[in-house]
């Protein structure tokens, strides 16, 4: 199924499109004013983009020395070529510590790997504490957004949700209520935990520390209270040196959420006596990435999901609409590398309008590489006939004048004199919800001709 | 067991061999031009005012008045830990043997900060000064202690100041802990303390 | 002193040849009000942007080969699509980099920004008495940078501005979202039909809501879409081209 016919079902509740996109471009509002109160905003933009150049062209020495600095801290370092290696790492970790209980705070990379489902057949319970991650993870669905997993549920479904798996009373969608019900029962969780796992936003490779940014404090209370911390991180995730947090962090809640900073930035460097703390390093993709030039830039990415906020497509087409675990534009960046077949439609899900790369906080060029995937899909795979047909024969009509005159000529005709029924059927996306142009008697063409032979 | 090290293994070579083969041409590091940064505003009034936007409470007192400005903030507490010596009120005592679930029902912590950041009205807090460190999530409200000389205008000053310490668990803390993941609505007091108060000295 | 004037030739992208030729009519009589020296090339046909934008870039070639052809000898390239004038500047990268391809590519110019930018004018002697929406398509936008956009850091401009600031009478309304898309997109418009219409419906009402009578723009691809909008629910909103307007003595 394409973006396209996802897309369409989101649309069949209008409602629910303007209610969604009016709550994304709310975040992206707030991203705005939040940012331009930065002073030399665009060229912190320019320094995140230029250390995540510099950390990919460097990237090998940069996680040895990573790895050699964690380890001296007496953090136990794993690296994993794929989702399958780091899921057996977590559950071997889990193991040796007999874990049953395991509270996991906002992670992508466990999302890509599957590690919930690989866990739960093992018979370990995992909660995701995240709120919104937890709304979904009830609801049995994925999140529709990496910063606001939940961002397609409105409050009364919550409190439906509630109701049916915490007990809770209904009380028409209250936020302040759901949020402190959701409070106790996470607590009890954290309270009961035998290992936590966390994602990672940035390892610092000066000194072997991972920073994990939250709103909720979910992670520290997972990683405080639990004998065992696991952090997962794509390889993607080092940074130079603990300095550079100083541009990272400005950079990263503000393209998120427009708030200053997240309210927990924590730093995660040496665990608690009597305690483990294992990175597990993790590939699975990005290296094969990293090999293409085009798309190479992909790997900047920060997680902040600004191009989400302010793409026009994403907000009025719902993040489950890309089927994919990184929605919106990056997403449709990122999964043409990991299955080009599967995520085929997704660079065309755009107007190439360029909005995303303008709101990126590490200034990937997000709209010339859905240009660029669109021409390696092209080429790479099977293309619909008609599609195909139509822009081979345009190809050759438009680059010889004689022939494109008289295509000119005989489209005019067909629209001008074809009766309504043929031009408005269902074959003709176009004119589903708009009308087609007013064919006048000359083209521009003709007239200048005319005009030349008067003057 | 030790099919999965070997595997541990082949992961690590294999992944560092496929970048070196990857990767480009090595790009050079930017240096950071910090006066691109510069501006010169009240560093304790863009402070506050940031602490406030992130949902904080702030107070300017004296050294004196620390415990009656807390128990004018917070007048029905009775588990109190206090780990600094600048207030008396505490009533719960801890060090670093103690098992951080024993703090389940902490009503409030009082705590001392490393440093403030003014853009965003962070505060740095270690886990030297929380003792234990689930002690600024766990309580159910907090009070952060910080003198006003240490202050900072952005992130990369603040990075400065905390370079040469021992690294073991750091962590900015910029408001109480809050969602908005229903429905946008901002709610304060998630999974972390449900109030902070900041005093500044 | 007597200035050599400035050969122009005229870029009129095909799909205002065959369906708005009052655009090309109005550009071309602004530009010649504009006292340079204007001539359309016979035989020109397409910038090739359908192609690119779809994913067939490599069948383009010849259209972009015979629009270089076609233009190579002009000082300035000048069109009415911002969008097509970026598609020249931004993807003839697929073809051989001659001195030919490198001029055309170079100079060619977005209307607007011409008159602006090269020829340092906003007045045009123009008027248009009515309340005006302006539809900033993103590839004059974002593209060719003909104006700030919302969400970069920095001071406001906006070249189509300049110039209807200048227009007697006219009132420029402004926005609740300034440079949002409309949805066009090329082959999106069909292949992503229900979040396309979606979007157009969506621009179109901003403009109703911000009390516009005509809604204009730098891009007549943008505006094809918005006025099929407009036409088919019958709303109370005249879609013009600037050029129009710029050219307008109402």
């Amino acid at each position: 199924m394409s973006h396209a016919n996802r897309a369409t079902e989101f649309n069949k509740d209008e409602s629910k499109v303007n209610w969604h996109d009016k709550a994304l471009w709310y975040v992206r509002e707030k991203r705005d004013k939040s940012a331009h109160n930065v002073q030399g905003w665009e060229y912190l933009r320019q320094l995140g983009s230029g250390i995540k150049a510099n950390v990919l062209s460097n990237l090998d020495e940069y996680l040895v020395q990573f790895e050699s600095n964690a380890k001296s801290n007496g953090v136990q370092v794993h690296w994993a070529s794929n989702a399958q290696e780091h899921n057996e790492i977590v559950s071997s970790i889990l193991d040796r510590h007999n874990a049953k209980k395991v509270v996991k705070s906002k992670s992508m990379l466990t999302e890509e790997c599957h590690l919930n489902p690989y866990l739960e057949a093992k018979g370990i319970e995992v909660v995701d504490t995240d709120l919104g991650e937890r709304i979904v993870q009830l609801a049995e669905e994925p999140p529709s957004h990496i910063v606001l997993p939940a961002i397609h549920k409105t409050k009364e479904e919550v409190d439906e949700l509630f109701q049916e798996h915490l007990g809770t009373k209904p009380s028409g969608g209250n936020p302040e209520y759901l949020v402190g019900e959701a409070r106790k029962h996470l607590r009890d969780k954290f309270m009961k935990a035998d290992a936590a796992i966390t994602g990672v936003n940035f390892a610092v490779a000066d000194t072997g520390g991972v920073v994990v940014c939250t709103n909720e404090g979910n992670a520290d209370m997972g990683v405080h209270l639990s004998k065992v911390h696991i952090a997962c991180m794509g390889i993607e995730k080092i940074i130079p040196k603990e300095k550079h947090l100083g541009v990272f962090l400005r950079l990263l809640a503000r393209s998120a959420t427009g708030q200053p900073i997240t309210t927990y930035s924590s730093h995660f460097n040496k665990a608690e006596e009597g305690k483990e703390m294992h990175i597990v390093i993790v590939d699975n993709g990005r290296t094969e990435q990293l090999s293409r030039e085009d798309f190479r830039a992909s790997l900047h990415c920060i997680r902040c999901g600004a191009c989400m906020n302010t793409c026009p497509i994403y907000r009025r087409s719902g993040g489950h609409s890309y089927d994919y675990t990184i929605p919106g534009p990056i997403g449709s960046i990122l999964s043409p590398g990991k299955d080009l077949k599967k995520h085929s439609s997704l660079p065309f899900a755009s107007t190439l309008c360029g909005s995303c790369s303008n709101v990126c906080p590490v200034k990937i060029n997000i709209h010339e590489q859905l240009y660029k995937w669109r021409q390696v899909i092209v080429q790479e795979e099977k293309q619909p006939i008609l599609k195909k047909s139509i822009m081979k024969t345009a190809g050759v009509v438009l680059s010889k004048p004689k022939l494109y005159k008289l295509a000119g000529k005989s489209a005019r005709f067909a629209l001008k004199y074809a009766p309504k029924f043929m031009i408005y059927n269902k074959l003709n996306a176009w004119g589903k919800a708009r009308d087609l142009p007013e064919v006048k008697n000359d083209n521009f063409d003709d007239w200048y001709k005319k005009r030349n032979k008067n003057g | 067991m030790i099919g999965i090290k070997k595997e541990i293994k082949m992961g690590r070579e294999a992944i560092l061999k496929s970048i070196k083969k990857n990767k480009p041409e090595l790009l050079p590091l930017p240096d950071i031009n910090e006066e691109a940064f510069d501006e010169s505003i009240d560093l304790i009034e863009t402070f506050k005012s940031n602490i406030a936007i992130v949902g904080g409470t702030v107070r300017e007192v004296d050294k004196e008045t620390i415990d009656a400005e807390i128990k004018e903030q917070y007048p029905n507490k009775t588990n109190i830990i206090s780990t600094t010596n600048k207030s008396i009120l505490g009533t719960v005592q801890v060090d670093k043997s103690t098992d951080p679930h024993n703090l389940e029902n902490i009503d409030l912590a009082i705590i001392e900060g490393d440093l403030g950041v003014s853009e965003n009205g962070a505060i740095w807090v270690t886990a030297n000064s929380s003792i234990i460190r689930v002690l600024p999530f766990i309580t159910n409200d907090l009070v952060i202690i910080l003198e006003k000389e240490k202050i900072h205008l952005h992130m990369l000053e603040a990075y400065d100041q905390i370079a040469q310490r021992d690294r073991n668990f750091g962590v900015f803390i910029s408001g109480p802990s809050k969602t908005a993941d229903i429905e946008q609505c901002l709610v304060v007091g998630a999974h972390g303390a449900m109030s902070l108060t900041v005093l500044l000295v | 002193m007597n200035k050599k004037r400035i050969k122009v030739g005229l870029f009129i992208p095909c799909y205002i040849n065959q369906l708005y030729p009052q655009v090309g009519i109005a550009t071309l009589e602004l530009l010649e009000k504009l006292d340079v020296d204007v001539v359309y090339p016979q035989g020109q046909t397409c910038c090739g942007q359908p192609l690119g934008n779809s994913g067939y870039e490599e069948d383009s070639k010849g259209i972009c080969n015979h629009f270089v052809e076609n233009f190579k000898t002009y000082d300035f390239i000048v069109g009415p699509s911002g969008s097509c004038i970026y598609h020249i500047k931004q993807h003839f990268d697929i073809l051989e980099q001659t001195p030919e391809v490198q001029k055309v590519r170079a100079n060619a110019y977005e209307l607007c920004e011409f008159i602006v930018k090269i020829l340092g004018k906003t007045d045009l002697g123009a008027s248009f008495p009515y309340k005006v929406g302006l539809h900033k398509s993103c590839h004059g936008l974002r593209g060719l940078k003909l104006g700030s956009c919302s969400e970069v850091q920095g001071e406001h401009y906006s070249t189509e501005e300049d110039l209807l600031s200048c227009v007697k009478g006219l009132e420029l309304m402004s926005l609740n979202r300034k440079d949002e898309c409309c949805g066009f997109g090329g082959t999106f418009a069909v292949f992503e039909e229900a979040i396309s219409a979606k979007m157009g419906k969506d621009r179109v009402q901003d403009h109703l809501d911000s009390d516009v009578e005509v809604l204009t723009g730098a891009d007549h691809s943008c505006l094809m879409h918005l006025e099929g909008i407009v036409n088919r629910n019958k709303q109370p909103l005249k879609v013009m081209h600037i050029a129009e307007i710029l050219n307008s003595t109402l």
